[in-house]
Formats: C-alpha cells, structure tokens, sequence
C-alpha cells in the first residue's frame, strides 16, 4: 500500500524516459555484473546516519583481558532509540566455519529497537548466541553473528600492541578484521516483521537497512576490540589505529546459495529495485542532452582510475572474475582515453551518455558496461538520490481471473518469450534441482537423477513451469474457447501459483529474472552477486560458483564521521596512502 | 511461544507443501491461516481441525457442476476451503460485472471460516462479497465492501434449514447492489451477535508489535510437516552448497 502510494508518482516519468528493455537488463549474467549503486542500502544507510548525525554510546563494555563479554551500543537515530547487544566468545579455529550450518561464532549480535534492561540482557544472552536454535521476541529487529578473519585480527592487535600501524597491503588483500555469516531479520526466530519495523521505526524503514546496520556496528566494534586487547596488552606503548586505515577496513561477507531463492520467490522487490536503478541511469542519460560540464566529465574520469586501482588490489583466486577485472580495468582505459581525446567535443555532445552507453554495449565486456553505469549514475546526486525512498514494494501475487484464457496466452507469449524459448527436451535444462536440506533447511542444488531429493524440488524453475502452463493453456483454450483463468484454474488447481505470478509480474516493467535456474551449467553466483550489488558490498571473490566473498563498507565513514559534511565518495574502495610515523 | 508472521508464514508455506499443497494454494492456505488468526478468528484452531482431514488425503480440489456464467455451484467434494475457496472467490470475482453480481453455492466443504480471508482480498481488487453459512445451530453472516480491509461478522439465528456443510457467497461490485441483486436469498433471523471490526484490528496491531501467539504442540506439528520437504544431507549434498 505504502509503496503503490509512492510509485504512482514516479510511473508517468518512467513511462517517458528512454528505459533499458527487461530482454537486455534481466539477463542473470548481466545481473550478476551490476556494482553498488548511489541507491545501494549500504550507500543510503551512511548518507543517513551522518547527515541526520546518529548518536553511539557505549553504556556496556564489559569485555575481559581477551576480548570476550558482552557490548551494548545505545543507538540515538533521528526517531528512535536502538540497542545493539554484542556478545563475544572463545571459540576454537578448528570450529570456525562460515556456513549456515555452523552452531558456533566468535561473535554474535542483536539488534533491538529502544534500550535494554537487564532482564532483557540476560534473555537475549540466553538466546543469541545460540542463533538459529535459540528464539529471540518481537523487540529484536536483527540477528547476527561473525568470524574473525585468521590473517588479519591476530596481526592487527600485535601491530597496535607494539605501537605499530599495520601494514596496509595486509590489510588491501583481506579488507576486514570480522566476517559476518549471517544477518537475519524480517521475523526470523521470533523477531519483529518487517511490517513493524518499517511501520514503527522510520529509522529503518528501508528494506535491508536493520541488516546493514548490524553490520556497519560489528565493524566499528572490529576495531574497537581490536584497539582494547592491544591497550591491554601494551598498556604504554599501544596505538590506535589510523583513521585513514580505519575507514579502509570493512567487514567481511560469505554469501552462498541460502540467498538465490530470496531473489526467485521476491520478483516484484527485485523488479521494483531495477526499476529504480535503471531510472536512475535514465535520468542520468537524459540529463545529457544538451552534452555535460567539463568538471562531470573529470570527475568520471576520476571514478574509472579510481576503479581501475580498486580492481587491481583485488585479490582473487577465482579466474573468471580474475580475466574479468583485467578486462575492465582495460577496457576502463580505453573510456579514460576516450574522454581524454574527445573531452572538448563531448561537452556540448548530444546525450553523450547514451552514445557512451551504447558504444561500451557493441564493444566491451558486460561487466565493464556496468561499472560505467554505475560510474555515470554516481554522477548526479541531485537526480538519483531520492529514489532511495522507492526500493521497497508490498509484495502479492494476485490472480486475475477474469482475464480470457486466449488473452492470458498472449501475455505469455509476450512477457515469457524467454521461457517458451527453452528447450525443455533437452537433458541439460533440466539438468540441477534445488531443494531444502534438513541441515538447516539450507537450500542446495543438486544434479537430476544422481543426487538424492528431486521429488522435494523447490518451485524455483520459472522457465519450466511456465512452460507447463503453457501448454496446458493452449490444449484448454482449444478444447474450450472463450473461458476465462478462473475456469482454467478450476480445471488445473496445480496452476493457480505459476498464473498468479506470470499475471501479477507481467504488469511490472522488468519482470522475472530470464535464466534458467535448473539448466545443469547454472552459476547461481550472478544471483548472489545481483542482490549483494543492492546490498552495496565490494570487492567480489567468488570462492566457487556458488558462493562469494566479499566486503562491506569498506572505505565508509566512522563513526565519529557522523553530524559531519559527508563525504559520500566511498564506492571501490582503493588503498589509502598512509606513512608510518 | 510467539511467532512473527513472516515465520508463521514461512513454515505454513512449508508445511502445507509436505501436505502435498502446490506452490498457490500454499500461498493461499498460508495467508488464509494467518489473516484469521491475527484478526482473532481462532486461525490456528481452524488449522488443527483441517490437519485432522488434509493429513490423511491427497489435496482434493472442487469440481464446477453447475455454470451459467452468473451462478455457480462447486462441490468440494468434502475438501477444506484451504485448498477450494480461492477458487470459489476467484469465479465469482470473474463473473461480477460494473452493475451486477454472481452466486455461488459451494457444497460438501470444511473450515469455511477461512473463506473471510479470500472475501478480503476480493475486496481489495474492489469487488464486494457477501458470504453466509450454517454453523451448528446458528448462521454466520459476512460481507466485505468493495475497498475495505475488514469485514463485517454477524451471527444470526436460522431461519431456513440449509446443508450443513455448504456455503453460499455472492459478489458484486457494492454491497448494496448485492444486497439488492440477492435480497430472496439473503434472509436472516435475529442478530445473535456481531465482531466488531475495530476488534479485528486490535487483535492484528497487538501480533504485529508482540508477535503471534501459537502452541508449542502446533508449531511442533507444523515442524513435522516441515520436515516432510527436507531432503538428508549427506556428504555429496554438502557439495552441493558450496562445499
């Protein structure tokens, strides 16, 4: 209701801006080649708090010589007050593991909405640090826990310890001192429902923007920890980390599978955050009309060096990301060389964006158009960033069943071409499942006829239902013309939740995601990629095609940044340059 | 123990899955249960006594056995309106036109008090319906306006011996046209009693901040039902998560 109210606004003007075709932006690999955005959660979450200037205090810090015991962050945003409730524990790196089926962290965090009293601390002391297997009430909002990095936390607290700053290039190769495994939130283990936190707490009413949040506190407390076992150790002699090396350290991510079948079974959220992302670039495109300032093209030429250095301190061993960043980072060159050449001519240029757009489309790599998009949408603030306040959506998949069975098949040929264009027949379309495991109902993709499990397939082939459906409509609508879906369903009741689906997405711009999920060379990674992008998380390293490393909120403000001018320039991050004393 | 909704939604999707429910009728059964209980409908007794039937039988859909494009009558065929009154409303949201309505009897079916839920959502496509059925040895009456969130609920006492087991409902695009459309068959004796809404939306605004209320013994219940759609791990599946 909330977002129909807000997009009524906005539909005349997408109508009217010159829009990339779902055909072209809802390919999975070019999905999963999007970077963070200006109207990224995490980007939107810091323009926030240091505008509007939040307040963190510390009413509990009660760690031992170690580092182990509990920290409460008392958080005063702009409408509320928050607790952040942080309980650190010993664990042994043989237990260490970054799955979901893991029952042990060095970290674990809530994230509650007003202060916490004591009983409420000892409740969630019971509870949270068990996770998935312990259950938290309505007053929680989110629910984490982290790993700390082996390569850089022990190396860090030494280097303070003995009054040196860390090396840099340390820190560049990982990133984080902390990886977080897992943010819940959205009602999981009893916690509030979005409803309520985007009703109650205007502070976090935003999708995601509770999860990030926990996130951007279990860096600063990375650091703080790290900070006070080195002044424990070395009473005298510790040092506080440079705040150029605090900005550069971010938290760690592993994503795998548990978040590709979020973005099959929410296709209007992810429509509706395209949508806007792919406004953005419109309006930015159409902003170049009459050709753009000298000073905006300067400042893309500093954000593709600026890439071109982020994407060269990745370290990664997966070699298709590998051969992609080097291929970005040339082709970036080549846009560099480009502006150089034909900079005086391209001021006055007509839609210069659309003829750069479109020349990076003929001749360079997916990824590379994609960085340039979201190179040139960092462009205009003034034209974007009010779109943060439309990334969300009420999600309902409605039948409509007085639409005539004849027409409904239209609207199938029309919006699901890309379905009807797979060949079924062939073995490897069909060649993965993926299903539910009873470790933690992780969801896991298994291969047809070896792996055990495909008689509890999860409904995520799109393509292939539609397909059935399909079929079944067409042999109905010639058996018996002129019925409506209504009758259809009544007839095939297993088809209401395909029809329901394909009738609610074809009224959306963008619609389902055009893949085959179930095709046996899937890389479910674009998917983990496509939302992490919204997410607004760097420096990519997929560890297998089915989960990547990543990092969030490397680069971005500190606290103490807040109530300051914001310097929202912290997209690919790059090494800072720091000289030891 | 409570339960936020999206939580009860997830394993609701699940368990009616392990029942055997395809992807929609889940969706629907699922929002049916929610929307009853966070309204103060008693939607997770309702649920206990439809397990009772939908756990020992394949899903069982309604048949069409009468159709004049207006008026319909479905038999359910002893199946719950979990799995047959999205359908019913669905037919009757097709046949409801600008300036008139459709009836349907929908016969041989249980736990029709979960039909409210299907009646509340017609009316947020603005299409209004009146529903009404004999319970023990009174009649339930409910009507949604066309664009309201909530419905009304009336008890009545009966005043024509009708199926014990069968529902009528009609549509139309206002109440007062359905009203008028269907006054012979919209008969009713004295008010027993009556829900009022404002009461719905307390119920639903306390398990929104507070969480939903469930039995440990139905949420166990739920479980394993849950399970019934979890595959074994096994080493090779590991492999299959990232390992």
């Amino acid at each position: 209701m909330h977002s129909s109210i807000q997009n009524t606004g906005i539909q005349s003007e997408v109508n009217t801006l010159s829009m990339r075709p779902a055909s072209q932006v809802m390919q999975l690999d070019r999905l999963g080649s999007f970077h963070q955005t200006r109207l990224s959660f995490m980007r939107t979450l810091v323009r926030r708090m240091v505008t509007e200037n939040w307040q963190i205090s510390t009413p509990v810090f009660d760690l031992d010589d170690q580092g182990y015991g509990t920290v409460v962050y008392q958080v005063e945003a702009k409408y509320g007050t928050f607790s952040y409730v942080l309980f650190s524990h010993y664990l042994d790196p043989e237990c260490r593991n970054d799955r979901v089926i893991a029952d042990q962290w060095d970290l674990t965090m809530a994230l509650c909405e007003g202060t916490v009293d004591v009983e409420q601390l000892e409740f969630l002391r019971n509870n949270v640090p068990k996770q998935e297997a312990g259950r938290v009430d309505s007053r929680v909002m989110v629910l984490s826990r982290a790993n700390r990095s082996a390569r850089t936390f022990e190396y860090v607290v030494n280097e303070l310890t003995n009054g040196r700053q860390p090396n840099i290039d340390v820190i560049a190769e990982v990133g984080y001192l902390y990886r977080t495994t897992a943010a819940y939130g959205s009602g999981k283990l009893g916690m509030a429902d979005w409803e309520k936190v985007w009703s109650k707490h205007r502070d976090f009413a935003r999708p995601f923007a509770a999860e990030m949040f926990t996130c951007y506190i279990l860096r600063h407390f990375s650091m703080e920890q790290a900070e006070y076992l080195a002044s424990k150790r070395a009473p005298k002699t510790a040092v506080k980390l440079d705040e150029s090396i605090k900005r550069y350290i971010g938290i760690g991510n592993s994503t795998g599978l548990g978040m590709a079948p979020f973005l099959i079974n929410h296709p209007l959220l992810i429509n509706q955050w395209v949508e806007m992302r792919e406004t953005a670039l419109a309006r930015v495109v159409a902003a170049s009309e009459s050709g753009v300032q000298k000073e905006t093209l300067v400042r893309l030429d500093m954000g593709a060096k600026r890439v071109i250095q982020h994407l060269s301190e990745i370290v990664t061993g997966d070699e298709r990301q590998h051969k992609s960043n080097l291929t970005v980072q040339k082709e970036l060159h080549l846009m560099r060389l480009w502006l150089e050449e034909a900079g005086p001519e391209l001021a006055s240029n007509h839609f210069v964006w659309g003829t750069l757009i479109e020349y990076a489309e003929k001749h360079w790599h997916v990824e590379t158009q994609e960085v340039i998009n979201t190179l040139l949408i960092e462009l205009y603030p003034e034209l974007v960033d009010e779109l943060e306040e439309r990334m969300w959506v009420d999600e309902c998949h409605d039948v409509t069943p007085e639409m005539s069975v004849s027409d409904m098949i239209s609207v199938i040929e029309d919006k699901y071409d890309w379905a009807l264009a797979i060949d079924f027949s062939k073995q490897e379309s069909s060649g993965a499942f993926w299903y539910r495991s009873e470790e933690k109902m992780e969801p896991r993709l298994g291969q047809t006829d070896i792996d055990l499990g495909m008689e509890k397939e999860m409904p995520l082939g799109i393509g292939r239902r539609v397909r059935d459906c399909y079929d079944q409509m067409c042999s109905y609508n010639l058996a018996q013309p002129n019925q409506n879906v209504a009758h259809f369903i009544i007839k095939n009741p297993t088809r209401s939740g395909i029809v329901a689906r394909m009738q609610t997405m074809a009224k959306s711009r963008y619609g389902d995601i055009r893949e085959n999920l179930l095709h046996t060379d899937v890389l479910p990674i674009h998917l983990l990629r496509c939302k992490l992008s919204f997410f607004g998380v760097s420096k990519f390293d997929p560890r297998s095609r089915l989960w990547v490393r990543n990092t969030m909120f490397q680069g971005a403000p500190l606290i103490d940044d807040f109530g300051k001018p914001l310097c929202d320039d912290w997209q690919f991050p790059i090494k800072p340059i720091f000289t030891a004393d | 123990m409570k339960v936020s909704k999206n939580e009860l939604k997830a394993s609701l999707h699940k368990a009616f899955e392990g029942l055997g429910f395809h992807s929609g009728d889940y969706h629907n059964a699922a929002d049916m249960v929610i929307w009853l209980e966070t309204h103060g409908f008693y939607g997770f007794d309702r649920l206990l006594a439809a397990l009772t039937y939908l756990n020992t039988t394949a899903p069982v859909h309604a048949d069409l056995s009468q159709d004049d494009g207006y008026n319909f009558v479905l038999d359910g065929k002893g199946t719950s309106i979990l799995l047959c009154g999205s359908e019913a409303v669905d037919l009757l949201r097709a046949a409801s036109k600008a300036d008139s309505g459709a009836g349907l009897e929908l016969i041989n079916c249980y736990n029709r008090t979960f039909i409210i839920q299907r009646m509340v959502k017609a009316a947020e496509s603005n299409v209004a319906c009146v529903a009404y059925w004999r319970q023990l040895d009174y009649c339930v009456k409910v009507s949604v306006e066309a664009g309201d969130f909530l419905p009304e609920y009336k008890t009545f006492s009966l005043i024509e011996e009708f199926d014990t087991q069968s529902l009528r409902i009609f549509s139309g695009p206002s109440l007062g046209i359905i009203e008028n459309q269907f006054k012979q068959y919209l008969k009713f004796g004295s008010l027993i009693d009556t829900y009022e809404s404002v009461k719905m939306e307390d119920c639903y605004r306390n398990s929104l901040e507070h969480g939903v209320e469930i039995d440990e013994a139905l949420w166990k219940t739920l479980d394993d039902l849950v399970a019934r759609v979890l595959v074994e791990s096994t080493e090779l599946s590991r492999a299959g998560a990232g390992d």
